[in-house]
């Protein structure tokens, strides 16, 4: 029997518009092939003690509340999040959770503010906010049973760009993405997988999801191998209805 | 300026009854034309009225009903935007559908329900005399951008005007900050500690930090979401003392509340929302304080605040409690809020659902079902809902596996079936009772005939599911067309 255990981080302070649903199809989706999930939740003053977790999740907020937690996570939490993902330790991370990832953000006057700088990402503050359905090609969710292609919704005026270092997660079909200008969604590096797809970004991309555990166990166990298919007709018909009313040729 | 204002009102008037020959209902229209004609319609035309605005996240329909029915409980004549066209051309509409074509009006009273988001353009057109705030919500985000900025916004309206005075939910930090922060002269609603035994805990919370000073708030208890009896443990701002406050929810129902709620005198120091700077709170007639018992002809918490909030405004208004009380037990059910419909020996209760702490509040109603029904969720996103359907996520579906052995089946209609379909089975609900169903006809048709006899069938759509739904409703148990 395999055991995932998933940390939240600040969740009750970055719960921002459906974020928790992730945490939902991560658990249950494991759930649903006997596999033990556990998940904690780590907010302000907690330490971060990386180990105990198999996948660590980290969601987007409000300005108001991504500025309460900047100063915990930063100097708090700061070289755990960061030794933890050079040690390719699972995270999935979401909007203002990505952003602060990365090495700065630039604020409309020209401040620079620093951030954690564990990728090497930076985000220049915008006033046009990115907002709309968004549908991305994932090179490395294509196989037999997936077409790669994510659906999901975007609300963001931060645009982000990519240092070498990094990879996106997918390029843009329909919507913004990251900035509006490369066609980039998302970042990865090692086993960190950032986006500006909030919500229901799992639950909708079951192979996503998927991906995520199967990276997880792999890393915790020697003898795991893939996860067993589930029945996901529901799951894919609200994938492919979204991505159908987003993109004619679909 | 008298012939434009004739030729305007008579154009409006023409494109009112023209929706209406065709059934469209479409007000709003007629109010879009006036502004366009004449941009300060609404100044002029308000001169002679005193105005009432409710704005604030959620209730703001019902609590402008049950104002209604207090004014009406008062021989007051009013005009009123009934049909939630709450923007400019919605407010336009309602004046230009109510006076003659000269402009005038038997009716003196204007009762007008406005956009939280609205509020600020709205307040620079037609100055209320009295405004009530019923409470903040995170809602439609991709419309409203994050709820400090519509608090903002209504603040930045209220700062514009003269003479508004406030009703506020004493409950809602983001609320009394409103008094706090333009020192209007305030009524407070609100419900005492003491008022009910089991209280929500406090999760998924929208204001969980101090707005002054970023503290976590300590709560004395919480009604639900962030509401309750909150303190600032950094800079002590509180809920402050209210005028009208429930002291003991004495009956709790699927169908009503009984409540006993107290009309307080504010003590000479009072000034609650501390920090330094007391509120301005306002006088209540010595006549009015005491002790009322009242029927809340609506159930949930949430309709206990509408009608704390309504209770507050007629304080505020010098009408007698005991009318209040009336108004309460008589007030009828709102277009599409848990309004009831029968049908061939069963019941049909359509809900609106818009953001996630109203959708609980329903939700919570629902697990006190105690007989067999079926459930139908029909969730839009188009711009009036919210075009984001994340929000989803952030409702506790998972409540709903208390009562699943009574639910037949749980439908997922509307252009967003499938994302509903999807969070009902992450919820745990069992996938042979999740149907979609995306034709509202055949939903209302397939619905109903699974309905026992004496059974109800709930349907909980979004705003423009909802008016859709409405019109076939309509059409089938000839309802009266939601404009009246």
């Amino acid at each position: 029997m395999y055991n995932l255990n998933i940390c939240h981080l600040y969740p009750d302070v970055l719960n921002l518009y459906g974020d928790r649903g992730n945490i939902i199809a991560l658990s249950k989706r494991a759930e649903w092939r006997g596999i033990a999930v556990k998940i904690d939740n780590v907010t302000l003053g907690d330490s971060f003690t990386p180990e105990n977790f198999d996948i660590v999740f980290l969601g987007g907020g409000q300005d108001y509340e991504q500025e309460i937690i900047q100063d915990d996570l930063i100097t708090n939490k700061g070289s755990s999040i960061k030794d933890a993902i050079e040690n390719w330790k699972v995270f999935l991370c979401i909007c203002g959770g990505y952003q602060i990832l990365g090495k700065y953000y630039r604020t409309g006057d020209g401040k620079d503010i620093e951030f954690l700088g564990a990728l090497d990402l930076w985000t220049i503050g915008g006033y046009k906010r990115m907002i709309g359905n968004i549908v991305i090609e994932c090179d490395f969710l294509k196989n037999r049973h997936s077409d790669g292609m994510v659906v999901g919704f975007e609300n963001h005026s931060g645009r982000t760009y990519l240092g070498p270092g990094v990879k996106p997660m997918g390029s843009v079909v329909k919507g913004y993405g990251n900035n509006g200008e490369d066609s980039c969604e998302g970042a990865v590096y090692k086993n960190v997988y950032c986006s500006y797809m909030h919500g229901s970004l799992l639950p909708k991309n079951p192979s996503l999801a998927d991906h995520l555990i199967e990276l997880a166990l792999k890393r915790k166990y020697k003898d795991f191998e893939s996860l067993k298919p589930l029945d996901d007709s529901l799951e894919e018909l609200a994938r492919k209805s979204a991505i159908s009313r987003f993109i004619r040729k679909y | 300026m008298k012939l434009k204002l004739f030729f305007t009102i008579l154009i409006s008037k023409l494109i009112i009854k023209a929706c209406r020959l065709f059934k469209t209902g479409g007000t709003t229209l007629a109010g879009k034309a006036a502004l366009k004609i004449f941009p300060g319609i609404i100044k002029t035309v308000s001169q002679n009225f005193s105005t009432i605005m409710v704005t604030g996240t959620n209730g703001k329909t019902t609590t402008a009903r049950i104002i209604g029915r207090l004014l009406k409980e008062n021989g007051i004549d009013y005009i009123t935007n009934k049909s939630g066209a709450n923007l400019l051309s919605g407010i336009a509409a309602a004046f230009m559908d109510a006076v003659g074509l000269s402009g005038g009006c038997k009716a003196k009273t204007a009762l007008l329900e406005v956009d939280e988001a609205a509020f600020r353009i709205a307040a620079e057109h037609i100055e209320p005399d009295v405004l009530v705030v019923t409470n903040f919500f995170r809602d439609q985000l991709d419309r409203y951008g994050e709820l400090y900025s519509t608090l903002k916004g209504v603040l930045a309206g209220i700062r514009k005007t003269d003479k508004t005075r406030l009703v506020l939910n004493a409950d809602d930090s983001l609320c009394v900050s409103l008094s706090k922060d333009s020192g209007k002269e305030t009524v407070f609603y609100g419900i005492g500690s003491g008022a009910f035994s089991s209280w929500d805990k406090a999760i998924n919370s929208d204001a969980m930090f101090c707005l002054y000073c970023k503290s976590k708030y300590e709560y004395a208890n919480v009604v639900y979401g962030h509401l309750g009896g909150f303190r600032c443990p950094g800079c002590g701002y509180s809920r402050p003392f209210a005028q009208v406050l429930c002291t003991s929810v004495k009956e709790f129902s699927g169908s009503h509340s009984m409540i006993e709620f107290h009309v307080n005198a504010p003590p000479e120091d009072a000034c609650g929302a501390a920090n330094g700077v007391p509120v301005k709170l306002f006088r209540v007639r010595e006549n009015f304080v005491g002790k009322y018992d009242a029927k809340v002809n609506l159930p949930g918490f949430y309709n206990i605040y509408n009608s704390l909030a309504a209770a507050a405004c007629g304080i505020m208004m010098e009408l007698p409690p005991e009318s209040i009380a009336k108004a309460l037990g008589n007030f009828e059910c709102g277009f599409g809020r848990m309004e009831a419909i029968s049908a061939k020996g069963k019941t049909l209760k359509v809900a609106l659902v818009k953001n996630p702490t109203g959708f609980n509040q329903v939700i919570e109603l629902l697990t006190a079902e105690s007989k067999t029904a079926q459930i139908a969720f029909a969730i839009n996103d188009k711009l009036a809902d919210g075009t984001d359907v994340s929000w989803l996520w952030d409702v506790d579906f998972e409540r709903l596996l208390a009562i699943q052995d009574r639910v037949g089946c749980f439908y997922a209609s509307g252009v967003r079936a499938e994302d509903m379909a999807v969070r009902l089975k992450y919820a745990g609900v069992i996938p042979d009772k999740i149907a979609v169903v995306k034709d509202y006809r055949k939903l209302i048709e397939t619905g109903l005939s699974s309905t026992d006899e004496g059974g109800v069938f709930y349907i909980l759509p979004t705003y423009t599911a909802l008016l859709d739904i409405r019109r076939i409703l309509r059409k089938q148990f000839s309802l009266k067309d939601f404009w009246k």
